[in-house]
């Protein structure tokens, strides 16, 4: 019994020490990412600049040029999920010394070029909503997105549909919700924004003006809320 | 021994003769009446004004005589001249001979002598003279100012021809301004004179009237103006007022300014503190990153990371 209780501690030390220790530098860079995506959605725009930064140089610092592109991407597909615009040239500059398939076929994707996004190389997530995607079928992507578990890569497929397909009000809808669900201001704010320019576009002005309204209540509220914080803090 | 009376006379009367001899001789002495006279002869093409004993002159000085004139084979007339040997050697080869007859005056030989190292005249040679002759010169000038003063004394006449005319110009004029004077005498005023025409009269009149009452109303809005600007509530005293208040607001406004300089500079100086806090807040930070990163080193977390695109 003793010796078995032994081998088993052995066992466990082993496969503690087992795993290869990651760098700091990666620790650091991967850290100040994941604050930005945090920061980035939930609107904290002066918050999120800096993590960004910070994450580049951590990841410039280790000479990695695939996870500095990585980066480059999750802020292009942030972006998108807010229907922002982005300017693709850092990416292309990286992509010219170190190309990987992948990212290329996920910027395209992120940019709507989906006819240039080979569905082999998309991450398994995105493919049945790709598919939709491609041939512009929108009651199947709305099924495809309702299976997207991760909220932000659905945020993201929804924004990619927005932004270069005709507007629909149910993926708008659900966009919607999920950045509701998740508290996060900014993609909450320009969803609410394209869904009442879409109802507008269609003729239902008094949908578009409640949703208009409900927008201008919201960020009244927001805003309200802020200077009092900012009130509070002086 | 006595000197007897005879004697006496006879003494006397040879040394008188003696000296009247010695007088005489040093008399034609004098007058170059032992002299050697060198003559000279000139030509002229004309023997107009040329007189025996006529003077040549040299620089104004009487050197020699006109001795004698003749008429040669070829028509010329050939004039001797004497000069005494004294005064031969201003008589040169180069010499010019000009006959000079002034306006006033009598006829001379003048020798013109520009080289006087140049040799002498020889007597067989015959120069010829020039004349320079004032008189006739003084004719030919005075020729075309007698023409003008003919045509001065014809205009003069035609004039007073003309002012002489009854139907003449001066005399329409004068017929003219009696007009004009009897006109003026019989009309009001120079304007009606001038314009002729009784409307024109009354319009200028009226309006010189209404330009009257428009003085005396930009006199009244003057005064108006005067009274709405200078009066104790008018806007001059008003515009003083502001400008007082103003300048009592910038006197406390230097004092915000003043202020805010102090206020500037404590900021400077707290800026620097802040920098110290900044790098307080730079240390806190990093330590606790390494606590972080300790920590996980205990927890045993540190694997490597997966970074994929969300």
């Amino acid at each position: 019994m003793k010796k078995t209780l032994t081998l088993c501690m052995c066992v466990l030390i082993l496969s503690c020490a087992g795993g290869q220790p990651a760098p700091d530098w990666k620790m650091r860079g991967y850290r100040h990412l994941e604050e930005y995506k945090q920061s980035f959605l939930s609107g904290k725009e002066d918050a999120a600049e800096p993590h960004f930064e910070k994450a580049r140089r951590a990841f410039a610092a280790g000479n990695d040029l695939e996870w500095l592109s990585l980066a480059f991407l999750t802020q292009f597909a942030l972006h998108t999920a807010c229907l922002e615009r982005f300017d693709t040239a850092p990416f292309a500059r990286l992509y010219r010394l170190a190309p990987t398939a992948s990212h290329m076929a996920y910027c395209h994707f992120l940019k709507g070029n989906l006819s240039a996004v080979d569905p082999a190389l998309l991450d398994n997530r995105y493919a049945d909503f790709l598919k939709a995607a491609q041939a512009a079928d929108s009651p199947r992507a709305v099924l495809a997105l309702q299976n997207i578990d991760d909220p932000l890569s659905r945020l993201i497929a929804a924004g990619v549909w927005i932004r270069y397909l005709p507007g629909n009000e149910a993926i708008s809808q659900m966009a919607i919700d999920t950045a509701a669900a998740n508290g996060w201001r900014r993609p909450l704010w320009a969803h609410l924004s394209a869904l009442s320019v879409h109802y507008e576009s269609q003729g239902e002005t008094e949908k578009g003006r409640l949703v208009k309204e409900r927008l201008e209540l919201i960020k009244q509220q927001y805003n309200k809320a802020g200077r009092r914080e900012a009130a509070g803090a002086d | 021994m006595p000197i007897s009376r005879e004697f006496k006379v006879g003494l006397f009367v040879a040394c008188t003769a003696a000296i009247i001899a010695v007088s005489l001789a040093a008399l034609a002495m004098g007058k170059g009446l032992f002299e050697t006279v060198h003559t000279f002869t000139l030509s002229s093409k004309s023997g107009d004004g040329f007189t025996e004993g006529m003077p040549v002159v040299f620089s104004g000085f009487n050197i020699g005589v006109v001795h004698g004139l003749e008429l040669s084979d070829e028509g010329l007339v050939l004039i001797r001249i004497r000069i005494p040997h004294r005064h031969v050697k201003w008589i040169r080869s180069g010499s010019s001979f000009v006959l000079y007859r002034p306006l006033i005056g009598a006829a001379r030989i003048v020798v013109n002598t520009d080289n006087l190292s140049s040799p002498a005249l020889s007597e067989n040679v015959i120069p010829e003279v020039t004349v320079v002759n004032d008189i006739n010169d003084a004719i030919a000038r005075i020729e075309p100012m007698l023409d003008r003063l003919t045509k001065i004394a014809d205009n003069v006449e035609r004039l007073t021809r003309t002012l002489a005319d009854p139907r003449g110009d001066l005399h329409k004029t004068l017929g003219h301004a009696e007009k004009i004077t009897s006109n003026l005498a019989g009309k009001k005023s120079v304007l009606e004179m001038a314009v002729s025409d009784e409307e024109s009269i009354h319009a200028v009149h009226e309006a010189l009237r209404k330009l009257d009452d428009i003085m005396a109303r930009l006199d009244g809005l003057l005064a108006k103006t005067d009274a709405q600007l200078y009066n104790p509530e008018g806007a001059l005293p008003q515009v003083n007022a502001i400008l007082k208040d103003v300048l009592q607001k910038l006197q406390k406004l230097d004092k915000t300014i003043d202020n805010i300089n102090r206020i500037s500079a404590d900021t400077s100086e707290g800026m620097k503190d802040f920098r110290i806090l900044r790098s307080d807040i730079d240390d806190a930070v990093a330590a606790i990153d390494n606590l972080v990163q300790k920590l996980d080193g205990v927890v045993g977390s540190k694997k490597m990371p997966e970074l994929k695109t969300p």
